[in-house]
């Protein structure tokens, strides 16, 4: 068991990838201000409309483009809700996630036509980077031959995200309408329009998530295949606060935490307690976050 | 399998706040309250639409067949051949079928009720979460007839039927042949969780394994999380992981994951074992055999049997009594796309086990009485 083997790190990196596209969505909604919990509803919502899409135009792509599409839309119950209307968003975001699971079942056996799980060979998944001719290139070829495109994708729009928030006029007034937004408006900036913009950017986001987990990781749709990522997204949202990077390091945390508990596992480690590493991590986590915080004494504006 | 079911969904409650940039936030205008009431309300009369059927009166004349699941049908394969069996038999005897399924085991005494207030010929129960309801409710009704499939109470009432199987016979036949067909000799079984029950499907199918290759050795690995039952992205990474060790053929007991597992099979050129039905067509060549369950079959002898009026007792449904089996006992294999087909040899091997477990020679330890 090498921890440093190049299949740990593939399956590091298929654990993280749609955590992290969907904590990425999270996180733009944090930065605007508005707590966006959806993220697993909408995740599914993103799986569920990237297979069906992929079913009824038999390509890959298009299943992306209309998972993308689709998720964007199903997002703007939040964004109307919670910014226009001002509603609680969490309480929305409860809401988002229950219809999810309910509307995706339903709809499955009208679009599909089963129930449970579906899965075909005419059901087209996306590619692998090996087919794309990356199987030969050392190193990068065994931790990323078998990954989708958008595996890479993921952490080239961390990157991105990173960079607009921090270097462009666009990611600072956003910053700003989060961090003070009776200020921003004073200013003359739109709160709204911007917020309307990270929410549905967040569902986009999501909804790549979602397609990298049914077409990507896997290719079938499962009711509820989501199973608590967007969960763990949302928490890595509130460990990483507002700063991409360290989202991204909390989700790589979540993605080593299940990869090592399958090979603990596997050397005979009971399943109950693999399962529970993510959390117990995740309370370590926030403990020394929160008493690093409490060293520091900054207050969380200038974080 | 898949008797324990998806775990309840709790939605764990965050406090909005935490890890948020503090924002003003007005109240609530009356609108909003009542868009997200509204949505509230849809979504939860989504959760118990679907094809539930709420209880309705049946004319005592006919024959009528009323089936409760202890959970939605969604992705058990297990809940899926049961209604099955029973909509066939219904529809065989010229009877009338119902489906009450159950949002969660906490709901089955409600239509269980329900149920017993339509007065069908027989109320039928899938799984041992019917143990505690048919403990009392078929001694307040002793006219009506009831049928627990794959558990039964302690205490019997005489009016209460019952059906369970031996589902370690097939899952040690599965064992002999994924022990003659491993090159490594190592195997491996991806299964929702790691319980007394499931191990009904691993610890055999080690056993069959080592019967035939004493230096067989078997992994299990347990998918666990939020959603065990259902997903296939998790089941497919820790395939992939047994793979990683050398694991060449691995047996799939993760109800909605088994698709994922098949897949990494697929990728890696290992080999697959389906569970409950004919899983060879989900990937044709990839998967060897199957650890099947007839519950349907054994479901509609027991239906049978009650509407002629030979009510009570338990019928066990083992190799010997063809409630259980794998594909490879079947004659018409060759039409399955199942690879064990081409292997005659291994064939001719695992009928030869099976007629011992019927004629005794072979026991089968069953994990759920050790």
């Amino acid at each position: 068991m090498n921890i440093l083997e190049l299949t740990f790190v593939a399956s590091v990196l298929t654990a993280t990838t749609p955590v992290v596209l969907a904590a990425l969505g999270g996180l733009l909604c944090s930065v605007s201000g508005v707590f966006n919990m959806a993220l697993e509803g909408q995740m599914l919502w993103g799986a569920f409309t990237a297979v069906s899409f992929s079913h009824l135009t038999g390509s890959a792509w298009w299943g992306v483009a209309g998972g993308v599409a689709a998720t964007a839309l199903y997002s703007a119950v939040l964004s109307v809700l919670a910014v226009t209307f001002r509603a609680d968003p969490v309480v929305i975001a409860v809401g988002m996630n229950l219809l999810a699971l309910g509307l995706t079942a339903f709809l499955m056996r009208q679009i599909l036509g089963v129930g449970g799980t579906y899965t075909s060979p005419d059901l087209h998944g996306l590619p692998t980077l090996a087919g794309m001719g990356l199987d030969h290139v050392p190193v990068i070829g065994p931790v990323l031959g078998s990954q989708s495109p958008l595996v890479p994708a993921a952490f080239v729009l961390v990157a991105a995200t990173a960079w607009w928030l921090r270097r462009t006029r666009s990611g600072l007034r956003l910053r700003g309408i989060g961090q003070h937004p009776e200020a921003a408006e004073s200013l003359g900036l739109k709160v709204g329009a911007y917020r309307h913009g990270a929410v549905l950017a967040a569902g986009a986001l999501c909804g790549l998530a979602g397609a990298q987990l049914a077409l990507g990781n896997v290719t079938l749709f499962s009711e509820g295949m989501s199973a608590g990522r967007g969960w763990v997204a949302v928490v890595a949202v509130m460990l990483g606060g507002v700063r991409p990077l360290r989202v991204l390091s909390a989700c790589l945390l979540f993605g080593v935490a299940e990869a090592l508990g399958f090979r603990l596992q596997g050397a005979g480690l009971p399943q109950q307690l693999a399962d529970a590493a993510p959390y117990v991590i995740t309370l370590l986590a926030l403990i020394l976050a929160g008493a690093a915080g409490r060293r520091r004494r900054t207050p969380l504006e200038t974080a | 399998m898949d008797m324990l079911h998806q775990m309840s969904r709790a939605y764990r409650p965050y406090d909005g706040s935490q890890g948020t940039r503090r924002h003003s936030m007005r109240p609530a205008s009356k609108i909003a309250l009542l868009t997200s009431a509204g949505l509230v309300l849809s979504l939860a009369l989504a959760a118990c639409g679907g094809d539930s059927t709420g209880p309705a009166a049946a004319s005592a004349s006919t024959k009528s067949i009323i089936l409760i699941t202890p959970n939605p049908v969604g992705t058990d394969s297990f809940l899926q051949l049961g209604v099955k069996g029973a909509q066939e038999t219904a529809k065989e005897i010229g009877a009338s079928f119902k489906l009450y399924e159950s949002k969660d085991p906490t709901s089955i005494a409600q239509n269980v009720d329900a149920a017993v207030r339509a007065k069908p010929t027989v109320i039928v129960g899938i799984s041992f979460s019917f143990d505690d309801v048919f403990t009392t409710v078929p001694k307040q009704h002793p006219g009506q007839s009831f049928l627990e499939i794959d558990s039964c109470p302690k205490a019997q009432a005489p009016n209460l039927t019952c059906v369970s199987f031996k589902e370690h016979e097939a899952a040690y036949l599965a064992g002999v042949e994924a022990g003659l067909l491993s090159k490594s000799g190592k195997l491996g079984v991806v299964a929702a969780l790691d319980s007394p029950f499931i191990h009904r499907w691993i610890d055999p199918f080690f056993a069959g394994a080592a019967s035939v290759n004493p230096k067989a050795t078997g992994t299990p690995l347990f998918v666990g999380g939020s959603n065990p039952f259902s997903d296939p992205a998790r089941a497919k990474s820790q395939a992939q992981t047994l793979i990683g060790r050398g694991v060449d053929v691995i047996e799939a007991a993760a109800s909605g994951g088994n698709q994922g597992v098949f897949e990494a099979a697929a990728a890696a050129g290992a080999k697959a074992f389906g569970v409950d039905v004919d899983q060879c067509p989900q990937s044709p060549g990839n998967v060897i055999d199957n650890v099947i369950k007839h519950v349907d079959v054994a479901e509609a002898a027991a239906i049978k049997d009650i509407a002629a009026g030979k009510a009570g007792g338990v019928k066990v449904y083992g190799l010997a009594e063809d409630g259980v089996g794998v594909n490879a006992l079947d004659t018409d294999l060759t039409s399955s796309k199942c690879a064990v087909a081409a292997s005659p040899d291994v064939i001719a091997k695992v009928k030869q086990v099976r007629d011992d477990i019927v004629a005794g020679k072979i026991t089968v330890a069953d994990p759920l009485a050790g």
